[in-house]
This record gives structure tokens, sequence and C-alpha cells, in this order.
């Protein structure tokens, strides 16, 4: 179990940077989520920690120890990659038995501590088949079990659940959330999925272009996001971002009108969660585009003169397309965000 | 039946330069040829043939020549592409590897010819770095000529082997060979472990095509070495040629040469069958 720490770290291609100064202090057990659309860095960071990809500048330490210039074989990390990465000529025991082997385990040791990782992923029955007789979820958990066979400091995960159908990930997710719980084993855990990230992470890292955006706990970066980027990033669907002007008190946009801080003026973005909104009230005037009903919920599209907003409507509520509508917004629950992003008032 | 017609002239062409000489060199071999006159022979040539010497011998030499130099070549060609399969000049230029392959075989044949006897440049050299004190014969002695023949083998068909390794390793999954690292394994233990035994199918079929090709080497020993010393270098081609086109013995060369079929046939079937088997298991 150990903690980790980049310090000022970049790392460049050629002319172009994957990750600009970046610092972060994972501390140890701690379960940390590198959330980021596709090319955002977070991938290359994790490759970092590794020892798959060396930093061009700054320094990695794990467990106080500075890692630039030891080999990734030398690390104490285990990696479950996004394509599972399992020996295909290799039976799932020995898949599971490869670290023991290549770490000098005693081989006393090996059958137990095999069983008992299958166990913990409950891949029991399946020990004696190729990687090639299993489905997606049984592989998955396979690269689980080897990973945590040989008890590291560290776990790397790199979307892994990336491959799998949607109720598949669900399940896969609380048993990856248990299983860490178990283990203490500091975990950096990288997605493009706000629900993974959301629901797995006790602190997650939001990157975009090679540079952090936010770093807090899940309930922190939704309820207080720091920029336009974290706020239409997180929730689903995610934050209505509207372009408009404040001035006195009040801001205005087309179709939309509301009370902001007396002390904002010019251009500032309005934001407010589809759950904040409701049908009838007076703060926005436009035309339903879409009405979705999902069973627990009613997802409704308004369009007013050059945007679209989202709204979670009643279960009930039912509009016919392009009818003239009304909405409301809480407006204990406004966000303000000034022309570069960066939050400047509200909630 | 238009489509017939369409590819009716293709198969026939096919039919009469594979097919046609196949079955004639099986009914050949049931007769005793000298020139216009066959007589029937029936089982003659090959009961002959279980009985010669020269037969068995120069099946021994094909098998010594080309085990080695197949060995060899795969040696090579596997530890070469092991350790720069991964380097973008290969990446980019692995064709140019595939040089020594586009040269005609009597061209190749007659430069080794050249630089092992009649142009002493191997002696030369060794000379030069002091290996060797006096030119060295490389016909007087059956170990070195059956060098010379392997040496050129191992020069123009290595390539061939080094290319479809190169092309089977950078086939594989990078995600494999990273997660094999940071399991702890070292270059040499991925090699072994996974990257090998992955690449088991593919070796197979790509050292089968080789060793098929080599058990009939006729160029090179009809250049460098005809056979010399004393049939040390002469392999099953040779053999059959000298039946066949200096002895003019064409039942017992046609009778030799569906035996060798034969014989490729079920070595070929056996390692194929046998390392496929294993693989799947």
């Amino acid at each position: 179990m150990a903690s980790i720490l980049l310090k000022n770290i970049v790392k460049s291609f050629g002319s172009f940077v994957g990750v600009q100064d970046m610092n972060l202090d994972i501390v140890d057990e701690e379960f940390l989520v590198l959330l980021g659309p596709s090319g955002c860095g977070k991938t290359t960071t994790m490759r970092m920690i590794a020892g798959l990809e060396h930093p061009t500048e700054g320094e990695i330490r794990i467990g106080g120890e500075l890692m630039n210039d030891i080999d990734a074989r030398d690390r104490d990390v285990a990696m479950v990659f996004q394509g599972y990465a399992l020996y295909p000529n290799m039976s799932i025991y020995e898949n599971i038995r490869f670290p023991l082997r290549m770490r000098q385990v005693p081989k006393a040791q090996h059958d137990e501590r095999i069983r008992r990782a299958a166990e913990m992923v409950e891949l029991g029955p399946f020990l004696e088949r190729k990687p090639g007789a299993l489905s997606g979820g049984q592989r998955q958990r396979a690269a689980l079990a080897r990973a945590i066979v040989r008890q590291p400091q560290v776990f790397l995960m790199d979307e892994p659940l990336s491959n799998l159908d949607a109720k598949l990930r669900a399940s896969m997710r609380v048993q990856i959330k248990h299983m860490q719980r178990e283990l203490k084993v500091t975990t950096v855990y990288v997605t493009h999925d706000q629900i993974e990230a959301m629901t797995l992470a006790d602190r997650i890292v939001i990157m975009n272009k090679g540079v952090i955006q936010q770093i807090g706990t899940p309930d922190d970066i939704y309820s207080n996001p720091a920029n336009t980027f974290v706020a239409g990033f997180i929730g689903s669907p995610p934050m209505n971002l509207i372009a408009g002007t404040a001035q006195n008190g009040t801001f205005s946009a087309a179709g939309a009108r509301v009370p902001c801080p007396a002390n904002l003026s010019g251009n500032i973005t309005l934001g407010i969660r589809p759950e904040d909104c409701l049908v009838g009230g007076d703060n926005l005037q436009g035309l339903v585009y879409g009405v979705e009903p999902t069973g627990d919920i009613t997802y409704l599209t308004v369009r007013t003169a050059n945007k679209t907003v989202e709204i979670k409507a009643g279960r009930e509520f039912r509009a016919p397309i392009d009818s003239a509508i009304a909405v409301g917004f809480d407006t204990s629950r406004l966000y303000f965000f000034g022309e570069d992003g960066a939050r400047v008032g509200g909630n | 039946m238009f489509p017939y017609l369409l590819v009716g002239p293709a198969v026939l062409y096919l039919l009469a330069i594979t097919l046609y000489p196949g079955l004639f060199a099986i009914y050949q071999s049931l007769f005793v040829v000298k020139f216009v006159n066959w007589s029937w022979a029936g089982l003659g040539n090959y009961m002959r043939i279980i009985q010669d010497r020269e037969f068995w011998a120069a099946l021994g030499n094909t098998a010594i020549i080309g085990g080695l130099s197949l060995g060899l070549q795969t040696t090579i060609a596997m530890t070469v592409a092991f350790f720069c399969y991964r380097d973008s000049f290969v990446r980019g230029w692995r064709i140019v590897f595939l040089m020594p392959m586009l040269f005609m075989p009597s061209a190749v044949a007659f430069i080794w010819k050249l630089a092992f006897n009649d142009g002493r440049v191997i002696s030369d050299l060794l000379m030069s770095v002091g290996l060797v004190s006096n030119n060295v014969d490389w016909l007087s002695s059956i170990w070195l000529a059956r060098l010379t023949l392997i040496v050129a083998d191992v020069w123009q068909w290595t390539p061939f082997l080094f290319i479809i390794f190169v092309g089977a390793l950078q086939g594989q999954d990078e995600e494999i060979e990273e997660a094999a690292r940071l399991d702890g394994a070292s270059w040499s233990s991925i090699f072994w472990n996974i990257s090998l035994p992955m690449m088991r199918p593919i070796i197979v079929v790509a050292v089968t095509l080789r060793g098929i090709d080599i058990t009939t080497m006729f160029t090179n020993v009809y250049i460098m070495t005809q056979g010399t010393p004393g049939g040390a270098t002469e392999t099953m081609s040779y053999f059959i040629y000298r039946q066949g086109f200096r002895m003019f013995n064409f039942g017992y060369a046609s009778a030799a040469s569906v035996l060798m079929l034969f014989i490729t046939i079920v070595v070929a079937q056996t390692i194929v069958k046998r390392a496929f088997k294993s693989g799947k298991s």
C-alpha cells in the first residue's frame, strides 16, 4: 500500500504536449479516478505511473520513492487493461500464476494465492480454461485476479469496463469497489464514463487537453464545478449552459431571464442542471423539441432561440412537439461562469 | 456452362503442368525406361531403390544439409526479428530485407561458388583475420562442402523467415507485452513464455514451407558442388537428376521422385498435424 505523488509532470510527444505541469497527491488506500474525454492525457498519466511511459519533466513517487528511472517491471504496480491483455496461450490458472512466477514467489504459495484471488472474483470454476473460452466479463475478472494475486502496492485500471455491456458493467463496478475496499490498495482508475467515476471514486480528477480541470470528491465536483468544462462533463444529462449577458443583477439570454449576483456583468454563461428545472415558471420560454419517457422519468428538450435545454420532467409529463412551453429554474441552484469558462458565482 | 468455359483454360493449364507430369511420373516409375524402350517393371524400380545405398545416402544428405540449414535460418531469423521488430526502420523498410530472395537462385549459387571455391574470397578473408593459415579447399572435406551449401541457403532464405517472424511479432497485441512487463517479466521471459508460444502456428507453417523447399535443393548443389566430395553433398533432387539425365534411368528417377514426394507429404503432414493439435489443447 502506498501513496503516489506526481510533481510538475510534463509529457510531450514531439511538439504535442500530452500532459501539462501536473501535480497530484494520491493518498494511501485512496480510489482515485482520472476522468476526461479521449485524448485528455488520463491514460498517459496512468502509463507514466506504471512506467510504460517516461515523463518528459517532473517527478513520480510511489510510497515516497522516486520512480522516474525505475523500470515498469520493478515498480510494484499491477495494471488491468482495457483489452484485458490475458496471455492467450495460457490457462486462466497460468495467467494468474504468471506474476507469481516472474516475481519468484515461493512455489508452495502459488496454488493457495491463485485460488484465493480467483474466489474473490468468482472465477473458481473456470481456472483450467483458456481466455478464448471465456466471456468478456469472465476475462475481465481473470485480469482482475491476475492483478490482485501478487498484492501490489498500487492498482492501475485503464478503462477496464469499457468493453462490457451496460448490465455487466454495473455489476463489475460494485465488484471492483468492494474488492478495493477489502484489499485496501491505492487505486488509480481511468475512465471517460462519468457514471463510473461518480460511483467508484473517493476523489475524481477531471482532465482536458492534458490539464487538470478540477480535483474533488464526486459530490464536490457535482455540486461545485470549477468551470464550464467540468459542468458540461459531469451529470447525465449534463448541466445546461446558456450563454448570455449579466447586468444590474439580471442574467438574460434569448428566451431566458434569471436573477444573478449584482456584481456580475458582461458576457456570462448560466449553468443549470436538468433536475433543477421545472415545467411551468417564467425563467425560460421555448418550444418543445423532444419528449423522451424512460419509465421513471421523462427527459424533455426545449428549444430556445439558439440553444436546446434539457429538463428532467415528471414521469407523467407529455407534450406535443413544437408546442410553446415555459420553464422555471430553481434559483438557489444556478451557476455562473465568466468568459474564460471559470466559475464566477452562483449556488 | 459459360462459367465453366471461362475457368476452363486456366484449369486445363494447371492440370497440364501439375497433374499430368505427376501422373506421368507415377506411370513411368512402373517401367524400366531407356528412351523409347519401355519395359514393364511393376514395383521393381521401387524395390531397387530401397536397396540402393546411394538413395539412402542422398536422403541422409538432404536431411543433414536441410535440417542444419533450416535450424540455422530459423534461429537467426527469430533472434534478429525479436531484437528489432519494434525498430521503426524495420517497421517501415522490412521489404529491404527481402533482397537476397529476389536474386535468381543460379546467380546466388554462382556468387557463392566464386566466394568459396573459384574466387577464394572466403579463404582470403579468413586468412586476413588469421583464422586459417592456408587456402581452404572447401570441396575436400564432407562437412566443409556441406557447409558451403548451408551458408548459401541460409544467406538467401533467412530473410523469408525473418519477414514472417517480424510480421508475427509486430502483429502481437502490445498490451499483452506491457502486461507481462508489469507482471515482472524480463524481455527473455516475455519471449519464451508469451511471444514464442503465441507465434507457434506461424512458426510451424513458415518452417514447414521452408522445409519442403529445402528438400528440393538442386541449383546450389548443381552449381557449387555437383554432389562432391564422394556424394556427401548429393541431395535427393540431385540424385534424381543424376539418375534421370546423366544415367538416363528415367523409370528409376521417376520412382525416386514419387518416393520423395510421398516422404515429404508424410513428414510435413505429421509435423503440421502435431503442432496444431498440441497448440489447441
